[in-house]
C-alpha cells in the first residue's frame, strides 16, 4: 500500500494530513469516476433502445467531467450540408435548444464532426476558432452559458462519424487535460453502444423482414390456392420427370377422383384409352425436350362422358435454365367444339365456303368448300393471287376494286363474279365478307367471309329472264293477232251485231287454244284435243241431237305452240263455216276428220282431211272470205305446207298437207 | 290516210311467221296503196323472194320460229333496200349493225306503219 509506505516522520504532520485528505478526495473522485464508467458500461451492456444507451453515456459523461451540461449530437447530412441533430441532453432542459438552429460545420464544431479528435478549451469564447461564422459570430443570444468546452467525436467501427459528445461549464478552466483521455474512452464506448444497438436493430429488422416475407409467402400460397380452385380450368403441377404432385379442386370435381387415385401417374385413368397412347407419347416427348406440350384430348367426367379439353403444359425453369416443375392447364372446350361443329355443319349444309384474308400480308385461308368453289381440291395450295387469277378476266377488275374499297372503307364486300376453273368450266360465285379486325389507320386489318357457288341460281335467273322476255313476246304477238282478227272481222261483217258475234267467237277460240297450251306449260298441245275443243260443242249440229262428227286418226300428234294456235284458229273457221252454211247447218250432215302421218321422200307429213257431207249444196264463193284466206294463205304460209279447199257440191272438203317439222315441238 | 298517196306503189317485202300478223300487215299495206311482196314466213323463202323480186323496202319480223332474220337484213343492206323491224321483243334482239333501222313494236297502228314506211322511202332517195 503506497500510503502505508510513506515516511513515518510525515505521518503526523499537517502536510501528511493534507496529502491524505487530497488523496482521499482523489480516491473519492476516482471512485466516483469508476462508478460512472461502471454505470455507463452496465447501461451499454444492457443494450436496449438507442435513446436509453446514449442518455446513459451523456449522463455518465457529465458526471465524469463535472460539466454543467452535456449533449450528444447526431451527424446528419442533408442537402444543405452537414447539420447536427440533438439527440440527448443532460444538465439542461431540451427546450434550451428548441429555439436555436442546429449547430453547423463551423470552425469550432467541424473537427468533432469530421472525427478529427478531441477539442478542449478552458474558455471557448477566447478560442481563436470561436465567433468566426455568421450570423451569430459566437453563441446565439440566450444560449446556455459555455466557457469551459470539451467535445469528442463518436466514430463507429466502420470509421463513420456517428456524432459528437459535447460538454460545457459556465466557468472557465473546469476541464483538465486528463479528461481528454477519459472522453476519448467515453466516445469509443458510445460508438460501441450505438453500433451494438444498431446491430441489434438490424438483426431484429432482418428477423421482421423474414417473418413478413414468410407471412407474404403463406398469403400468396393461399391466394394461389384460391385462384387455382376458383378458375374454371383444371390445372396441375408436375415434377421435372412428369410425376404430378398437385391438382386443383376442379380436377377432382370434374374427374370425380381422389388425390390417391390420380396423383403421380394415376391421371391416365381419366383418359380415353384410345387416345391415351398418343397423349403419353407426346407428353414423354415434351418431358424429354423441355418444349411446352399442347394438345386437345378427351377427359372423362364423373358422368362417364368424355369431353374435349385443350391442354397446355409449360415448364418453369430456375436461373440455370433447369426445369424445376411443369405447370399444366386443361380447358374444357366442349361448348366451343359443339359450336364450331354446328357452324361447320351449317356451312356445309349451306354449301358455304369460308375464307379469311390478312390485308397486309395478303395471306389467304380458304376452307375446303371454299376451295371447291374455285375448282381446287382440299389439299391444294390456294393463295390470294390464285384466287384473283381464277376470276374471269371480265370480272377481275370489278372484284379487285370491290375488295380494295372494302379494305379502305371497312364497307361490306358483296360481289358476284364468274370464275374459270382449272378444267376450263365457268361457274358463278357469290362472295361476301367484312372486316374481321380494324387496323390502326382505320382501315381493315383482316377480312373474313363466305363464298357460294351460285351457278345454278344464275342459270335459273337467266332462264327466268328469257322466260319473261318470251312471255312479253308472246303477249305482244297475241295482241297483234287479236288486232288482226278484229280488223279482218270488221272488214267482212255486214253489221255490228254480226261483227261482235264473230269477233267474240274467234277470240274465244284463241283463248281456248291458249288454255290447252297452258295446261302443258306451253310446251305443246294435242291435235285431238284441239279438234275436240272446237267440234264437241257443235257435235250435235245446230239442232242438237246425236253426234255428227267423226274422227279417224290412228294416233294423236303433239303440236308445238305456234302450230297449235294456227290449227286451232283454222279448225275454228272450218267448224263455224260448217255450222253456219255447211254440213252441221242441216239436220243430217256429217263432218269427218281424217288425220294420218305419211312418210314422203325425206320428211314426214301430216295429211289432215276435213270432209263434209249430207249438208246443203255447196258452191265456190265469189270472194274469198276471212276463213278461206286464213286457211289457204295464212295456215299454209305459217306451217310451210299446202291447204286446199274444195267446194264439192256434196260438201266442203279441206285438205291440209303439212310437214311434221313445222308441227312438232322442238325438243 | 294522208300518206297513202305518198306510199302509193311502194313495193314492200313482208317477212312474218305469225299468220294473223302477216295478214294484218298485208291488209295495212294494201290500205296504204303499197304493193306487198310476199308475205314470206320462212327465211329461205324470204331470201329467195328478195333475190328475184323487185322491191323497194321491207318490214321484217326479227325472229322466224327461232331463226334470226339477220342474213336477210345483210342481203337487203347490200342491195340498198331499207327495212324496218316488227317485233314483240323490244329492240333487245337486234345486232349493233341493225340499230339504225326503225323498229315497230307489236302491236302497231296503221299510222305507225305509214310513218316508218315514209322513213324507209326517204332513205331510198
Amino acid at each position: 500500500m503506497s500510503i502505508g509506505g510513506l515516511a513515518p516522520d510525515l505521518a503526523n504532520t499537517d502536510e501528511f494530513r493534507a496529502r491524505l485528505a487530497a488523496a482521499e478526495i482523489a480516491l473519492a473522485e476516482e471512485t466516483r469516476r469508476a462508478d460512472a464508467l461502471n454505470r455507463i458500461a452496465a447501461a451499454i451492456g444492457r443494450g436496449g433502445d438507442l435513446e436509453g444507451v446514449v442518455q446513459a453515456v451523456v449522463d455518465g459523461g457529465v458526471e465524469l467531467t463535472g460539466a454543467a451540461f452535456g449533449a450528444f449530437f447526431y451527424n446528419l447530412v442533408d442537402d444543405k450540408g452537414a447539420r447536427y441533430t440533438l439527440y440527448s441532453l443532460s444538465g439542461a432542459a431540451r427546450s434550451a435548444f428548441a429555439s436555436y438552429p442546429m449547430p453547423r460545420a463551423t470552425a469550432i464544431f467541424e473537427p468533432t464532426f469530421l472525427g478529427l479528435g478531441i477539442i478542449r478549451s478552458d474558455d471557448i469564447t477566447q478560442d481563436p476558432r470561436y465567433g468566426r461564422s455568421a450570423p451569430y459570430h459566437g453563441m446565439p443570444p440566450g444560449h446556455l452559458p459555455v466557457r469551459s468546452y470539451l467535445a469528442a467525436p463518436v466514430k463507429a467501427r466502420s470509421g463513420e462519424v456517428l456524432g459528437g459528445l459535447f460538454f460545457g461549464h459556465p466557468e472557465p478552466g473546469r476541464f483538465s487535460e486528463r479528461l481528454e483521455l477519459l472522453l476519448e474512452g467515453l466516445g469509443a464506448q458510445a460508438a460501441v453502444a450505438i453500433d451494438n444497438v444498431r446491430l441489434n436493430r438490424d438483426a431484429r429488422q432482418e428477423l421482421e423482414d423474414r417473418r413478413r416475407a414468410e407471412a407474404a409467402l403463406v398469403d400468396s400460397e393461399k391466394r394461389f390456392d384460391l385462384v387455382a380452385d376458383t378458375i374454371p380450368m383444371l390445372c396441375w403441377i408436375a415434377k421435372p420427370d412428369g410425376e404430378i404432385v398437385w391438382f386443383n379442386r376442379r380436377w377432382y370435381e370434374y374427374t370425380g377422383s381422389t388425390p390417391d387415385q390420380t396423383l403421380g401417374w394415376g391421371w391416365r385413368s381419366a383418359h380415353d384409352p384410345k387416345i391415351l397412347p398418343e397423349v403419353t407419347r407426346r407428353w414423354a416427348a415434351s418431358l424429354a425436350s423441355g418444349e411446352p406440350f399442347e394438345m386437345v384430348f378427351p377427359l372423362r367426367g364423373t358422368d362417364g362422358l368424355y369431353r374435349p379439353f385443350f391442354t397446355r403444359v409449360e415448364p418453369t425453369v430456375d436461373e440455370n435454365g433447369e426445369i424445376i416443375r411443369w405447370f399444366g392447364v386443361n380447358v374444357n372446350i366442349a361448348a366451343e367444339t359443339a359450336n364450331r361443329e354446328r357452324l361447320m355443319f351449317a356451312l356445309q349444309a349451306g354449301r358455304l365456303g369460308s375464307w379469311e384474308l390478312d390485308v397486309e400480308t395478303r395471306e389467304y385461308e380458304a376452307s375446303d368448300l371454299c376451295k371447291a368453289n374455285y375448282g381446287r381440291r382440299a389439299d391444294e395450295v390456294f393463295t390470294f393471287d390464285d384466287l384473283v387469277a381464277t376470276i374471269h378476266s371480265d370480272d377481275r377488275g370489278r372484284m379487285t376494286q370491290a375488295i380494295e374499297t372494302a379494305i379502305r372503307t371497312g364497307a361490306e364486300y358483296d360481289i358476284e363474279y364468274r370464275v374459270v376453273l382449272p378444267d376450263g368450266d365457268t361457274r358463278w360465285v357469290h362472295a361476301r365478307g367484312r372486316a374481321a379486325q380494324t387496323a390502326d389507320h382505320g382501315g381493315v386489318r383482316r377480312m373474313a367471309g363466305v363464298s357460294l357457288d351460285i351457278t345454278e341460281r344464275k342459270l335459273a335467273e337467266e332462264r327466268q329472264r328469257l322466260l319473261l322476255n318470251e312471255l312479253n313476246h308472246r303477249v305482244k304477238n297475241t295482241l297483234a293477232t287479236v288486232q288482226s282478227i278484229a280488223r279482218q272481222t270488221l272488214r267482212a261483217a255486214p253489221n255490228g251485231a254480226l261483227y261482235r258475234d264473230a269477233f267474240e267467237s274467234r277470240l274465244m277460240a284463241l283463248s281456248k287454244t291458249h288454255n290447252l297450251l297452258t295446261d302443258q306449260k306451253w310446251a305443246g298441245a294435242s291435235l285431238h284435243a284441239i279438234l275436240a275443243m272446237e267440234l264437241t260443242p257443235h257435235a250435235g249440229g245446230r239442232e242438237g241431237g246425236g253426234s255428227r262428227f267423226s274422227l279417224e286418226s290412228a294416233r294423236d300428234i303433239r303440236l308445238n305452240p305456234k302450230a297449235a294456235v294456227a290449227l286451232g284458229m283454222a279448225v275454228h273457221e272450218l267448224a263455224t263455216n260448217a255450222l253456219k252454211y255447211g254440213a252441221l247447218s242441216s239436220s243430217a250432215g256429217q263432218v269427218t276428220v281424217k288425220a294420218r302421218v305419211v312418210d314422203a321422200e325425206a320428211e314426214r307429213r301430216l295429211i289432215l282431211e276435213w270432209t263434209e257431207s249430207g249438208g246443203p249444196s255447196v258452191a265456190k264463193p265469189t270472194r274469198r272470205g276471212f276463213g278461206g284466206r286464213l286457211l289457204e294463205q295464212g295456215l299454209a304460209g305459217e306451217l310451210a305446207g299446202e291447204v286446199r279447199l274444195t267446194y264439192d257440191p256434196g260438201g266442203l272438203c279441206c285438205t291440209m298437207d303439212l310437214p311434221m317439222d313445222a308441227l312438232e315441238p322442238d325438243e | 290516210m294522208s300518206e297513202s298517196g305518198a306510199l302509193q306503189g311502194l313495193r314492200v317485202l313482208v317477212v312474218e311467221d305469225e299468220m294473223m300478223v302477216s295478214m294484218l300487215i298485208e291488209d295495212m299495206l294494201g290500205d296504204l296503196g303499197c304493193t306487198v311482196v310476199g308475205p314470206a314466213s320462212r327465211l329461205d323463202e324470204a331470201i329467195e323472194l328478195a333475190s328475184r323480186t323487185e322491191l323497194d323496202c321491207a318490214v321484217l319480223d326479227v325472229n322466224l320460229g327461232g331463226q334470226p332474220i339477220f342474213p336477210l337484213a345483210d342481203i337487203l343492206r347490200a342491195k340498198g333496200a331499207p327495212f324496218a323491224f316488227a317485233t314483240g321483243y323490244g329492240d333487245a334482239g337486234l345486232r349493233e349493225v341493225d340499230r339504225g333501222s326503225p323498229v315497230l313494236q307489236k302491236p302497231f297502228r296503221e299510222g305507225d306503219l305509214a310513218r316508218v314506211l315514209g322513213e324507209l322511202k326517204a332513205a331510198l332517195v
